[in-house]
């Protein structure tokens, strides 16, 4: 399911479909040399949209999907390698795969298939990994396929050279196939599991919070990037005819990853653009690399001035464009705004149906040999606002992460109706009708307002009716004028506001709020306690606020609870809590 | 028994020169974030001094000092030129920096040096072996041993006792914090990265006594295997490199040894096989860096 406007896609696959036959039209005319120049140029576009996919995406660099253009070229050959020649060069070939000899489409395909199933076993042990340590962890991997094609001779010839590979890509079959891959990437960017990925590499936590598993959508991302890999890799086999392991190593793998930085990775665009600026580029310098004249002065010959280039060209960009000179967003997104039109049928917005109450016994949560959180219990009910406050240190945030799943408690258990929350994952929680808020604000700041909040409509509640919920939230919270905005851009009271949206999109039985007021001007403020007040009347919803605004919580909370180090030491109307003796020590010190 | 003893002496001398080189990738990510791929070119640019050295007739035990020197001053250089501008960018535009930072420098050695390995005159003694106990050791593995523990050691030493050093860990921990702290920026990741040419440095000695060669590619699989330990320890964790160093000369060592000749060939995917296995069990690696817990929702 795509989630970007229709008008997107269709002016985006139709630039990809116009823009690579034009290339392959205009080729066709040139010389032989270019005809190749062209070919290599549109397999690597293959090669970098496809690990643009995964890295992109997820915001992991990797170093190993080259690997991945080595298994399919190897395993398209095999199949298309003509018998006898075959029986020659590989006698030990198990004698079933010896006598196999298939056309060049079909053996393209099972190499593709063949390599997505090899990536999904991958992909599952790489995907526990975080950051930098899965960008080493893929370069592992390229080492690891290297090593296994070396050593495993009886069926790739070891680091001999596999030849004799029929030489079926032609610019034509090049060109569509780069067409295929390019729209699959781009289709994958704006697809459901591409913009959940999109917004676990923005945000992580934010992420598991409205209902994302990141590792799954991890998972998707790495073998359709890796399918996209061997695409490439059966095409390049298919144009080279003979080739050897060192292909597919380290010397491709900075091409391809040089051509996806200097683009940007995170767009298809990024990656046709870095492409011909890279592809370029080389074409031009190696030209000056046997030596030429300048000005009647004979320039030396200089051995790799294209990898010095294009050195340069990583740095300037990192300098001055870190992003890629594409940036973050694909050329039709900056062209085109994404309408936001009241859905066809409006959804009225859901009630609470369920009306079970989230009761917390006994949590306790020690940090090493601090006691954060000392046997805390409170119940929450849906219609109900529930304020909790405390001086900074008396562990509200903690107790909040607690009941949301964030952190597990030393002790203690939080039970939802009859269902036991503690050990179950962050991203299970909004599921169970649970969303919330961070005190340091944590939005996914790469999209847009709309996909804020839409990602978090997409998944939770089967992603059901998404769109409607996410007009409704947008139009609830007043942000629907400023739905196109990157939401990064916003104001903090903006932000604010994006983040209860985005919450309240996961349609909640309780909402979580930490320091909603936090950085809001009074009047903010105030329109704020009137949408959390109609929240409550209207939907029913209960809210968990955390705050320090006296005024705020007096004013809008049915009952407050008190932390002080740790422990609770009052609860009841706020008028009860407020002529508390132990309330008004903790808050202003024992009187003389 | 003997051939096991004899392969951990070997284990322990590459197994402290990934260490050293682990430690000095995981000095600078602790503090910034950068995987520094143009860690190798700094070895490289050590083993270079010390070719250069032999062929001016200047004595090793000059040579050492100047070599350190070398690499310690370039890594200094290194995060003026290139890494400064990209300071505060994300993980990846860091590590993207230096691998172009490192691609450069390659292309320079070639042109400027030798595309070919050029032979490094190294004392006699250093090709000379000893018995101890029984077990005949070569005097290059036993100096690895030794400058590694004496690395350790003193950075060790360094890290806890000296003000530069405690600046560093609490960099490390909580770069914000630090600098409220009053501790500069600029200082504290000059040094860090002085520390890890150093470091560079002192492995590229080792490395070089036993191969007694050098070319512009040198740096590269040494240090690739040391990115790899530093994930194994735990990236961003000291005591995790050291660890994570020492356990990939073990693995790498033994597999050497142990392996029967068929399967002799798959050394590398094996090895590498193994230490994915670790990684599943604990995937913040096996000393997990202390700033991974902290991160506050």
């Amino acid at each position: 399911m795509i989630t970007a406007p229709q008008r997107h896609i269709v002016f985006a696959s139709a630039a990809i479909f116009l823009v690579i036959i034009a290339i392959a039209g205009l080729t066709s005319f040139g010389s032989g040399a270019l005809e190749r120049t062209m070919i290599v140029f549109l397999v690597s576009l293959i090669g970098v949209a496809g690990i643009g996919v995964y890295s992109g995406n997820s915001g992991i660099l990797s170093f190993g999907h080259v690997g991945f253009m080595g298994i399919g070229a190897y395993c398209a050959a095999l199949l298309t390698l003509p018998v006898p020649l075959k029986t020659a060069t590989l006698p030990n070939l198990p004698s079933w795969l010896a006598a196999t000899q298939l056309d060049f489409v079909s053996a393209t395909l099972i190499a593709v298939l063949f390599v997505g199933v090899v990536a999904a076993i991958i992909g599952a042990a790489i995907g526990r990994l975080e950051g930098s340590a899965a960008t080493i962890a893929t370069l592992g991997l390229l080492i690891i396929v290297h090593g296994v094609t070396i050593g495993w001779r009886d069926v790739t010839r070891g680091a001999q050279t596999f030849f004799g590979v029929p030489r079926e890509t032609t610019l034509w079959t090049a060109a569509i196939a780069c067409i295929i891959a390019l729209i699959a990437a781009r289709l994958y960017r704006d697809s459901v599991s591409g913009l959940r990925l999109r917004a676990g590499r923005d945000n992580a936590i934010a992420a598991n919070a409205v209902g994302i598993n990141i590792q799954k959508e991890r998972l998707i991302s790495f073998i359709v990037s890796a399918m996209l890999m061997a695409l490439a890799g059966s095409l390049l086999a298919h144009f080279l005819g003979a080739f050897s392991p060192k292909k597919f190593y380290f010397t491709d793998t900075f091409f391809l990853l040089s051509m996806l930085i200097v683009g940007g990775m995170s767009t298809v665009t990024g990656a046709f653009t870095g492409a011909v600026v890279i592809t370029l580029i080389t074409e031009i310098l190696r030209r000056f690399e046997s030596g030429f004249t300048l000005f009647g002065f004979e320039m030396p010959t200089i051995f790799g001035t294209t990898q010095i280039g294009i050195g340069l060209i990583i740095l300037f960009a990192m300098f001055r464009k870190a992003n890629g000179l594409a940036g973050l967003k694909e050329w039709e997104e900056r062209f085109f705004a994404r309408d936001i039109s009241p859905p066809n049928a409006p959804v009225a917005a859901r009630p609470v149906e369920e009306r079970t109450e989230l009761q917390a016994s006994g949590l306790v949560m020690q940090f090493g040999g601090l006691t954060a959180v000392n046997d805390v219990s409170l119940t929450l009910k849906p219609g109900e606002i529930f304020g909790l406050i405390g001086p900074n240190g008396s562990g509200k945030t903690t107790v909040m992460n607690m009941l949301s799943c964030v952190l597990k408690p030393t002790v203690g258990s939080v039970k939802l109706g009859e269902i036991e929350l503690i050990g179950r994952k962050s991203n299970q929680v909004a599921n169970f009708g649970i969303a919330r808020t961070f005190q340091n604000i944590r939005l996914f700041p790469d999209l847009t307002v709309y996909q804020n909040v839409h990602v978090a409509a997409l998944s939770t509640r089967g992603g059901q009716n998404a769109e409607a919920r996410t007009y409704a939230a947008l139009e609830r919270l007043g942000m629907l004028d400023r739905a196109d905005a990157d939401s990064g851009t916003l104001s903090y009271g903006d932000q604010r506001r994006v983040e209860i949206a985005r919450a309240l999109a996961c349609e909640p039985t309780l909402l979580f709020l930490d320091e909603p007021a936090a950085g809001m001007n009074r009047e903010e403020t105030d329109g704020l306690m009137e949408t959390l007040r109609k929240l409550c009347a209207e939907l029913g919803i209960g809210i968990l606020i955390v705050d320090h605004d006296l005024k705020l919580i007096n004013e809008l909370c049915d009952r407050v609870a008190v932390l002080n180090e740790g422990k609770m030491i009052a609860e009841g109307t706020p008028e009860q809590v407020r002529n508390n003796p132990a309330v008004v020590e903790a808050y202003l010190g024992r009187s003389a | 028994m003997e051939l096991f003893l004899q392969q951990t002496v070997n284990a322990f001398a590459l197994g402290g020169t990934y260490a050293l080189l682990a430690l000095g990738l995981a000095v600078v990510f602790s503090i910034m974030g950068l995987i520094n791929f143009a860690h190798g070119e700094l070895m490289t640019i050590a083993g270079y001094v010390l070719m250069y050295c032999g062929l001016a007739g200047i004595s090793f035990v000059f040579a050492v000092p100047l070599a350190l020197l070398a690499s310690t001053f370039a890594a200094v250089l290194m995060e003026r030129v290139a890494f400064r501008p990209v300071r505060n960018s994300s993980g990846a535009t860091m590590l993207v920096t230096s691998f172009a930072v490192a691609m450069i420098l390659q292309v320079l050695f070639q042109n400027l040096i030798s595309v070919r390995s050029q032979p490094v005159l190294l004392p006699e003694a250093l090709s000379g072996s000893i018995m101890i106990g029984g077990l005949v050791i070569g005097v290059n593995k036993l100096v690895a041993i030794i400058s590694t523990v004496i690395m350790l050691i003193f950075l060790d030493r360094f890290l806890s006792k000296q003000k530069y050093g405690i600046a560093m860990r609490a960099a490390a921990e909580d770069f914000a914090v630090a600098r409220l702290m009053g501790i500069r920026a600029n200082t504290v990741i000059a040094g860090a990265f002085a520390i890890s040419g150093l470091l560079a440095g002192v492995a590229a000695i080792l490395w070089v006594s036993q191969r007694a060669s050098v070319d512009p590619l040198m740096g590269f699989t040494p240090v690739l295997k040391a990115f790899i330990a530093a994930i194994l320890g735990g990236l961003g964790s000291l005591r995790g490199a050291v660890a994570g160093g020492f356990l990939l000369g073990f693995i790498e060592i033994y597999l050497a040894a142990f392996l029967p000749p068929a399967l002799q060939e798959f050394r590398d995917p094996i090895g590498l096989g193994l230490v994915v296995l670790v990684l599943l069990m604990r995937p913040n690696g096996l000393l997990p860096a202390a700033s991974l817990k902290a991160e506050k929702v």
